[in-house]
């Protein structure tokens, strides 16, 4: 597998994922053991049609669902995610945010609330349930929120924004958090061309202004020649392909999305 | 022979079925005394059994024969639709058990209510309910305000009821929501909680009310528990539904901030449910009030404890007056609740 016209220093690895495997209650085997590592600061695309396990992979990553086997290494190796418990999940989410293909915002809080989400975490429960958070919070959430350019809508209720607005507003959200890593379920996939390169823009933004490392999910393939720094591809649980974006010629691309697949161009 | 789901349900309708228009045919045939029912009630009860035996079989040989049986009709599987056919139900089997049901059932439900026009056009008892009618629309108002002081007791004791019972059911529709309570651990409670629940529910309020007047004495208190119980239980289900079906995605996105248990819930169901649980509650309030009023029939205090006084000496103008106040009351608390539901919409 190819590598070239990688530009991130590769002996920084933020995860190390090794051997995951996670099969689902009803039998159904979403990753076969999946290898591979994370490198600071690069913007990874995972590729793969769908069923191919990538939401399934993110989700073990933040640990919204638990591994069957195997191991996800995070800090230098320190704590192996697969294995943390309780508070610690929640430690690690707070440190891995993510963004979702529908947003997943709570409708009926304003944009700012639903940023200030993001400080859930930091914040002791007692004052969090009063809906306390702190004035350092408050304003950190604003600038957030002109970050993605709309914190003019920081007191309009989320379902009242365009799906694309939402999205920045879930950028901002996961900002909060100030996390090492963001983790990206197809964050476009519900928009339309136009926005969709917008948001791709503020998560560009994001990973090289404030040096976050992304892992992002994506259908598109002229997108991922566009954004991603390295991409992996998955098919039926497995890696099959890892490496720079440019790489992936017509071969590949029959082998990854199967033969007789065109390539779809979003401009 | 597989018993599937659609095919016992099939069988049970349709053996029920021809057990009860046999057994009832019988009894119309042979008008037999009380107490002869009462005496044989072993050999009616092994006659059932053996008539829903009869029926299970013939419903599968009319399957055979592909004639399609009422219970056929109703729980037929999916794959098995294309057999009702589109005829006339005058020249299908299942329309003719269907007619002959509901005719034998209307006769004999005739025959068990002894409903009697002749009674109804009685000379005597005409005048009786015409004389009640008049002193019902000639209310006493000397009774009034005691009326008003008790009517204000039952509006409380269902206020009463409901605030208390809110938070409690608040709390407890967490544990009865199966989306949250995925742990095997939590599962036994959510099970638990809901058999309970269940239980309480199946129990009219009004034998609540009975128990504990016998519990805490007769008085708007007993009342009160009565409605409480009743309505923790019924809030707890509706609100336990609503957390069910709410939307997975703020759900996850709350707890992909690393939100705890606790802040999941608070800021990604609560928000989605509050507005249904105001509705619910205040439906719950009105409910509660025509409950209360009934309530005190068996003695849980208020207006109903009043009426049922008057009543019990004949004294309609009385009645009339307390009836009024109760249908006032009612009128404008269904009114409120309808006005404040719709605008919760
Ligand atoms: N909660 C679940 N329970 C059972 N099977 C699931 C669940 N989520 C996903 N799967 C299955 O796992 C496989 C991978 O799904 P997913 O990770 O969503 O793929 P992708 O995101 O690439 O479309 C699919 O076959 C899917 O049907
Ligand atoms: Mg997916």
């Amino acid at each position: 597998m190819g590598e070239s016209g990688v530009t991130v220093d590769s002996s920084k690895v933020i995860l190390s994922i090794k051997n995951l495997v996670k099969t689902y209650p009803n039998g159904v085997q979403a990753l076969k053991g999946v290898s591979f590592d994370v490198r600071e600061g690069e913007f990874l695309v995972i590729i793969g049609l769908s069923g191919s396990g990538k939401s399934t992979l993110l989700r073990c990553l933040n640990r919204l669902h638990d591994p069957t086997s195997g191991s996800i290494l995070f800090d230098h190796g320190k704590e192996d995610i697969a294995q943390v418990k309780g508070a610690g999940v929640r430690r690690i989410r707070q440190q891995i945010g993510m963004i979702f293909q529908h947003f997943n915002l709570v409708p009926r809080f304003s944009v700012l609330k639903n940023v200030l989400l993001g400080r859930l975490a930091y914040t002791p429960i007692w004052k969090s349930l009063l809906g306390w958070f702190s004035e350092a919070d408050r304003k950190k959430a604003i600038e957030h929120l002109s970050l993605v350019g709309i914190a003019e809508k920081a007191h309009l209720r989320a379902d009242n924004l365009s799906g694309g607005q939402q999205q920045r507003v879930a950028i901002a959200r996961v900002l909060s958090q100030n996390p090492k890593i963001i983790l990206a379920d197809e964050p476009v996939a519900s928009l339309d061309p136009a926005t969709c390169h917008t948001v791709m823009e503020y998560l560009k933004k994001v990973n090289e202004e404030l040096k976050i490392t992304i892992v992002c999910n994506l259908h598109f393939l002229s997108l991922v020649r566009q954004y991603a720094t390295r991409v992996i591809a998955l098919k039926e649980g497995e890696i099959i392909y890892e490496g720079s974006p440019q790489d992936i010629d017509e071969q590949w691309f029959a082998r990854i999305y199967g033969e007789g697949a065109k390539e779809v161009h979003v401009n | 022979m597989v018993i599937d789901q659609y095919r016992f349900r099939r069988l049970l309708f349709d053996s029920l079925n021809f057990a009860f228009v046999v057994m009832v045919a019988l009894i119309l045939f042979q008008a037999p005394e009380e107490e002869q029912i009462l005496r044989d009630m072993k050999f009616y009860a092994l006659l059932w059994g053996g008539l829903m035996v009869i029926g299970a079989l013939i419903s599968e040989l009319f399957l055979k024969f592909r004639i399609v049986t009422l219970g056929e009709l109703t729980f037929s599987p999916p794959s098995r639709k294309h057999l009702r056919s589109q005829h006339n139900l005058f020249y299908t089997f299942w329309g003719w058990q269907f007619i002959i049901s509901l005719i034998l059932t209307l006769w004999i439900g005739c025959l068990i209510t002894k409903a009697d026009l002749w009674e109804l056009l009685d000379e005597r008892g005409i005048r009786g309910a015409i004389h009640l009618f008049y002193a019902l629309f000639d209310p006493n108002w000397q009774i009034l305000p005691q009326a008003i002081v008790n009517v204000i007791v039952t509006i409380f004791m269902a206020f009463i009821a409901t605030a208390f019972a809110i938070p409690v059911a608040f709390i407890l529709s967490f544990f009865c929501a199966k989306n949250i309570m995925k742990h095997p651990v939590a599962f036994v409670i959510y099970l638990t909680l809901r058999t309970l629940f269940n239980f309480i529910r199946s129990i009219e309020a009004l034998i609540w009310a009975i128990i504990f007047s016998v519990w805490v004495g007769i008085g708007p208190f007993a009342g009160m528990m009565a409605l409480m119980i009743h309505s923790i239980a019924s809030l707890a289900k509706q609100y336990s539904e609503m957390v069910e079906s709410v939307g997975e995605g703020p759900i996850e996105g709350v707890q992909s901030t690393g939100a705890s248990f606790l802040q999941t819930i608070w800021f990604a169901i609560v928000p989605q449910v509050i507005l249904p649980y105001i509705s619910f509650t205040v439906y719950r309030w009105d409910t509660n009030v025509r409950m209360a009023t009934i309530i005190g029939f068996v003695g849980g205090g208020g207006i109903g404890t009043m009426l049922i006084k008057y009543q019990g000496q004949a004294m309609w103008n009385e009645v009339g007056t307390i009836v009024i106040v109760i249908a006032v009351v009612v009128w404008a608390m269904d009114q409120a609740s309808a006005l404040i539901r719709d605008a919760l919409k």
